[in-house]
């Protein structure tokens, strides 16, 4: 009898012990990061509590939302800088990795908006997944309230406003350019691009550069498998879109990359996408005269340059110069991507977290991001020398002068279908890159499948 | 006194229930909570819109009618049969041709049969990493077709694009499941009585006569078994297709896309749950006939 009613309750406690598991276990393992993250706060948290006993209840702690905090040095600098001049504010790093960043933060957030009380966006169909579940406030108010001006952001926050409401504000702004080798153009003797090339100029260039010497073949162009590094020289000219529901504009660039493709200017799209080849090991070869590149690829040359990881001999001496453009289009019209910030629905502490998102958004947090390599939303005179000046960037004016834009384009503009969208243009680019449609079947396809969501 | 007795008797017997009850539970709560829920909403999920945050909204058939409109389920679904119609049988015949050769008294057995599973057992991550690179347009594959086979540089295949991505997806799934397969099947093999094979000589009866008439029949139930296991995960096919074809921003075209993934892509990136769970419950009724058919095939063969 005793025996009994003993495995009884062991198989009770190990039935309660399993359910109990449930959900804990998943909250371990988002907990996992965090704690890596806060392990050197809690002796400053203590001493401070100590020191201000009665004031306990008005620190606050911020979740923020963040990917790859080992390899973006911007976020702990963020955090730092403004906790340096906010006392009772703690803000606490979630690491959520890049590769599926939106994803999981779009599940976490549908369970409990109050998982995190900032979020970082990483990109604008997350933004408008993220909008349409409701899980992040709108700023409007906020932004009246603290008079922030919006033309700072160079009319990026007109591309990603909701139905006339902003629910995020950029603070990081990467915009398209073109890299290239000048060792690869010396050797030919050949001038390097300039800053003012148009597409038949730079097609003409990337065909002398390149060579098909066997043992040192030459690519005169890499084009990486986005389907931003070729559909996008499309949307240059500022007529036409990704949201026009009419594609055809993407028939002369994709004819150019694919004839540079069969000529051997280029690597093909298909090798690429099996070897898994990465653009920045593609560029860093040394074989790649001419690659079009965001401007997030000037810190990982520097710092991959500077490490030692890639070979001087190789790509060290690079320079930068202006997107090609299409006939009668204004130099310097290029691609940008933003990374904006915002408040949870659910967040706590929704004033303090406005705080914070000012700050990171602001002039204070764009002088912290330039100070780390990276282009801020609000890109000033000062922040261009910062960046400019780094140890590593390229000692020529024209370099320079390449970060200056003057029509910038979202990659993805906000649509409430965005996302959609973007996976069937995906989808088409792959089909017409590897071959698998002509261009014009592609197309057709795009301007059918598009056609019917945008209706 | 009867009274007392019978209560007893009562409790005990409650008691032995509860006792099986519990050792149930750690499985049933884990299967309930993990699998049976999510299944029955997901039934329910098929006749709504719904992106996991907004209220759920009741569109009744919508979903399906859509699905009869939709190029890239059609797609899906026609590359996902095109897979099971292509891996099944060969499956089945290269891990049963495996396991007669090594259930023979070869030499080294035990080293061959190790070969044989270690592709089940290698990480699926790793080994399609290897299949990239050996079957890529530079790789070793094609250069055999090109210098031993003399196919000119413009003809060589490439092995993930187009017609021929559904070919690697064979090759690839076979090579990697066979094992498994294959000790099933030797298992199979060694419940056959050898003399069985003792008389069949004595009666003159030739090898190919010995598999037809002993082993064959003698392994239906193994095959059975293996059909339907193959079947099914053939269906569930989503792994292979993402590795080998998806490159690094998972995109499948439509000569590549199989039903799992199209779920998926509904589900997490288009965030579309009801029409996901839509394409989910296509799937599973797909699997729930073809399995049927199969039990009943086998009860007729069972039974004349």
């Amino acid at each position: 009898m005793k025996k009994r009613f003993l495995s009884l309750m062991m198989a009770c406690t190990m039935a309660v012990s399993l359910t109990a598991c449930g959900s804990p276990s998943q909250e371990t393992t988002t907990a996992a990061p965090k704690q890596e993250n806060t392990t050197a706060a809690p002796t400053t948290t203590a001493a401070e509590n100590k020191d201000n006993k009665d004031n306990a209840s008005d620190a606050v702690t911020l979740k923020w939302a963040i990917w790859d905090q080992d390899t973006t040095p911007y976020w702990v600098a963020l955090k730092d800088g403004y906790e340096a001049t906010h006392d009772n504010v703690k803000i606490e790093l979630v690491d959520l990795g890049s590769t599926d960043y939106m994803t999981v933060l779009a599940t976490q957030l549908s369970g409990s908006t109050s998982a995190f009380d900032v979020v970082s966006v990483k990109d604008v169909p997350g933004y408008a997944t993220l909008v349409q579940k409701n899980t992040i406030e709108p700023l409007d108010s906020y932004i009246k309230a603290d008079n922030i001006d919006l033309s700072l952001y160079g009319g990026a926050t007109d591309q990603i406003t909701v139905d006339g409401s902003l629910y995020q504000l950029p603070f990081r702004n990467d915009f398209w350019v073109l890299f290239y080798n000048k060792d690869l153009f010396d050797a030919k003797n050949l001038a390097y691009p300039t800053n003012d090339m148009t597409f038949e100029e730079y097609d003409a260039l990337a065909r002398q550069v390149s060579s098909e010497d066997f043992g040192s073949q030459i690519y005169g162009a890499h084009y990486h498998t986005w389907r931003s590094a070729v559909q996008l020289f499309g949307v240059l000219d500022g007529k036409n879109t990704i949201l026009s529901g009419n594609y055809d504009f993407f028939k002369p660039y994709y004819e150019l990359v694919l004839n540079q493709e069969a000529d051997g200017i280029c690597r093909k799209y298909t090798d690429l996408k099996t070897e898994s080849l990465h653009y920045s090991a593609a560029f860093a070869g040394g074989d790649v005269a001419m690659m079009n590149m965001g401007s997030w690829y000037i810190s990982t040359l520097i710092s991959k340059l500077q490490s030692g990881e890639y070979l001087k001999e190789d790509c060290g001496n690079w320079g930068m110069a202006k997107y090609p453009h299409a006939e009668g289009v204004e130099a310097g019209s290029t691609l940008g991507t933003i990374t904006g910030i915002a408040i949870t629905t659910g967040a706590s502490d929704k004033d303090a977290a406005w705080d914070f998102v000012s700050f990171v958004s602001g002039t204070e947090g764009a002088q912290i991001m330039a100070q780390t390599g990276n282009f801020p939303a609000i890109m000033t005179d000062e922040a261009m020398e910062l960046i400019a000046g780094l140890e590593g960037f390229p000692a020529d004016e024209q370099s320079k002068e390449a970060l200056k834009v003057s029509n910038l384009y979202l990659e993805v503009p906000y649509h409430e279908s965005v996302s959609e969208v973007n996976s069937i243009l995906d989808t088409y680019h792959a089909s017409i890159m590897s071959g698998e449609m002509s261009i014009d079947d592609g197309i057709a396809a795009m301007n059918e499948e598009i056609g019917k969501i945008l209706k | 006194m009867d009274q007392a007795k019978g209560r007893k008797k009562l409790s005990k017997e409650t008691k032995r229930t509860l006792v099986a009850y519990s050792f149930i539970a750690p499985n049933f709560i884990g299967f309930a909570v993990f699998t049976l829920i999510p299944v029955v909403f997901a039934f329910i999920l098929a006749f709504t819109k719904w992106d996991g945050s907004n209220p759920i909204q009741w569109v009744g058939l919508g979903n399906f009618i859509e699905l009869f409109h939709d190029t890239f389920f059609k797609a899906a679904l026609k590359n996902t049969i095109i897979y099971c119609i292509g891996t099944v049988p060969l499956t089945m015949i290269a891990s049963l041709g495996l396991a007669i050769v090594l259930n023979q008294k070869v030499i080294c057995r035990g080293v061959f049969r190790t070969i044989s599973f270690f592709p089940y057992v290698a990480s699926l991550v790793a080994v399609t990493a290897v299949w990239k690179m050996l079957f890529s347009k530079t790789g070793p594959v094609n250069a055999i077709l090109y210098y031993v086979f003399h196919v000119p540089n413009n003809e060589l295949p490439q092995w993930f694009v187009g017609g021929l991505v559904m070919v690697s997806y064979i090759l690839f799934s076979v090579w990697k499941y066979m094992g498994y397969y294959m000790v099933i099947y030797l298992a199979g093999l060694q419940g056959i009585s050898g003399e069985m094979y003792e008389a069949a000589s004595l009666d003159g009866a030739n090898t190919w006569q010995k598999f037809r008439s002993i082993t064959w029949p003698q392994l239906r139930p193994t095959t059975f078994f293996v059909v339907v296991m193959l079947t099914i995960n053939c269906f569930k096919v989503f792994d292979i297709a993402t590795l080998l074809a998806g490159g690094d921003n998972n995109t499948l075209t439509p000569s590549s896309t199989v039903l799992v993934h199209y779920i998926y892509q509904q589900a997490f990136v288009n965030w579309e749950f009801g029409y996901s769970s839509a394409v989910a419950m296509v799937l599973f009724l797909l699997v729930l006939i073809v399995t049927l058919i199969q039990f009943r095939g086998e009860a007729k063969f069972s039974n004349s």
